[in-house]
């Protein structure tokens, strides 16, 4: 089945409340998302009002994760008060257009502490080599 | 016909087996070029002046036999059955007219500009966010209607630091969402592996090694200029510039030349071909680019004169006054610059010698045909 078009099919209610999230659109094992503007009380799989951009979340072969974003339509949607889920609002954090999500924040200091553990962990343990 | 073609795709094996000890020299062999780029002064402006432009352009020599021939049959299922009409002269007027408009068009000169500054643009430091991922986060901005060099691109570098993205990151990336046709994201084998460039100059392919950096680079890309500066020296100590003209690379080449005054081979070969108002057209050139012969101001006068007249594809096998007025002007500007500026100068003066000779002989054969005619 072909995709939709960017501009959307998706019914359309002026004074219904909107959310920019993600869709996921990859297949089994391959995630892909569209950043995709819907009415907030619809399931995912009816068609969007508009996709935003995409975000594709397997790291490529120069180690980078791509992210576009159409920030004009963003603009327009946050100004008509769409509501931004966190996923969303992290991308857009990272992207410098929105303030670094809390979130984010507690994922850096979370993995900083699990790396710090890890190499305490390795440390014993090659001591203990020594040792033994 | 089925045998026929089996013996010439035998005869190509066997030639290329023949073949594949002197392959193996060829590829062995360096080409003792250095590339070069316009990375000091901005030759922009210069280039872009009209003056130059109408220079380097009359310089290309546009024979529209080979501006408008079939380059490749690929697009095209079948050929064409060329049509054939009766015209007035005014319809045949509009016809040399739009025949002219795209011409122009097929031979736009692709520009000559300086080497872009590497962007080097940090928008935030956040220490805190150290850790978040071990990737890149690349974002881009899609809205539409913006130009591929405007586009905001940024990355998010694992230590957390927000920056512009630099120009290879961001051809890749508007390769991507904005691909243009022809172009590749990762770079083709011609242009990343010199020995499969060598070999194609070394089998004279240089307008398809042009088209090709045009279509792949941008003009301001050091890649491009590595490319195009390598093909151009290689068609200058090959001497090769008949393969160029026609081409909308001919311009680019004899800026090229000029710019870094090593045009004198390109001068010698004009004048041994008898293309001596081009030689002092190309003088002129030099003149607009550097301003440094002694004989700046003839020649600029003379090269005037010289592009009110029609483009000599061939040899004229019948000479006006007016033209052997010229044409001895042309001869004597040139006599200066051998002297004066020259590097080549015992070259250039014998092969001028030459055609003197040769022009002599000409201009007693039309005197006498006139003479012969009664009109003279």
């Amino acid at each position: 089945m072909p995709l939709p078009p960017a501009s959307g099919t998706g019914r359309y209610f002026a004074k219904a409340a909107k959310s920019i999230r993600l869709l996921r659109h990859g297949c089994t094992n391959r995630p892909f998302f569209h950043i995709s503007v819907t009415q907030r009380r619809r399931p995912n799989s009816l068609p969007v009002i508009e996709q935003l951009g995409s975000y594709d979340p397997m790291p490529n072969m120069d180690n980078e994760k791509l992210v576009a974003l159409n920030l004009e339509r963003i603009k327009y949607w946050l100004g008509h008060g769409a509501h931004v889920t966190p996923p969303v609002a992290e991308l857009l954090g990272l992207a410098g257009f929105f303030p670094i999500h809390p979130r984010s924040y507690m994922t850096a200091w979370r993995n900083r502490a699990t790396e710090r553990e890890n190499l305490a962990k390795e440390a014993e343990k090659a001591a203990e080599d020594k040792d033994a | 016909m089925s045998l026929l073609k089996l013996l010439k795709n035998n005869t190509r094996n066997v030639l290329i087996k023949c073949n594949e000890s002197q392959l193996i020299f060829i590829s062995s062999r360096k080409l003792s070029i250095v590339p070069s780029s316009y990375d000091g002064e901005n030759p922009a402006p210069k280039f872009f002046s009209s003056g130059i432009q109408i220079l380097l352009k009359r310089l290309t020599r546009p024979d529209y036999a080979k501006v408008f021939r079939k380059r490749s049959n690929s697009n095209a299922p079948m050929l064409e059955t060329p049509q054939y009409k009766f015209l007035t002269d005014e319809e045949l007027q509009i016809e040399k007219e739009k025949a002219n408009q795209s011409a122009d068009r097929l031979l736009q000169m692709p520009p000559v500009v300086k080497v872009h500054e590497p962007i080097n643009d940090v928008l935030s430091k956040d220490p805190a966010l150290v850790g978040f991922d071990s990737a890149k986060y690349l974002f881009t901005d899609i809205s539409f209607g913006v130009a591929n060099e405007h586009r905001l691109i940024v990355e998010r570098d694992p230590d957390g630091i927000l920056r512009s993205c630099d120009h290879d990151v961001r051809k890749r990336l508007n390769q991507i969402y904005f691909p243009m046709l022809g172009r590749k994201i990762r770079e083709p084998l011609i242009f990343a592996d010199d020995e499969k460039l060598h070999s194609l100059l070394d089998r004279q392919k240089y307008e398809y090694v042009l088209d090709r950096a045009c279509v792949q680079y941008e003009p301001d890309e050091p890649k491009f200029q590595k490319v195009t500066s390598i093909t151009y020296q290689h068609i200058d100590t090959n001497m090769q510039y008949d393969l160029l003209r026609s081409t909308r690379h001919f311009g680019p080449l004899a800026f090229y030349l000029t710019w870094h005054k090593c045009m004198d081979s390109l001068m010698f070969e004009l004048v041994q071909t008898g293309a001596i108002r081009e030689a002092v057209l190309l003088m002129s050139l030099r003149h607009a680019v550097h301003g440094d012969l002694k004989n700046g101001a003839d020649s600029d006068a003379l090269g005037k004169q010289v592009l009110t007249t029609p483009v000599q594809l061939s040899k004229s096998e019948y000479l006006t006054e007016e033209d052997i007025q010229l044409d001895n002007k042309c001869i004597e500007c040139l006599d200066a610059y051998i002297v004066n500026n020259s590097t080549m100068k015992s070259q250039q003066g014998l092969a001028l010698q030459g055609f003197r000779e040769y022009y002599q002989q000409m201009v007693e054969l039309s005197r006498g045909l006139k003479k012969a005619h009664g009109t003279a």
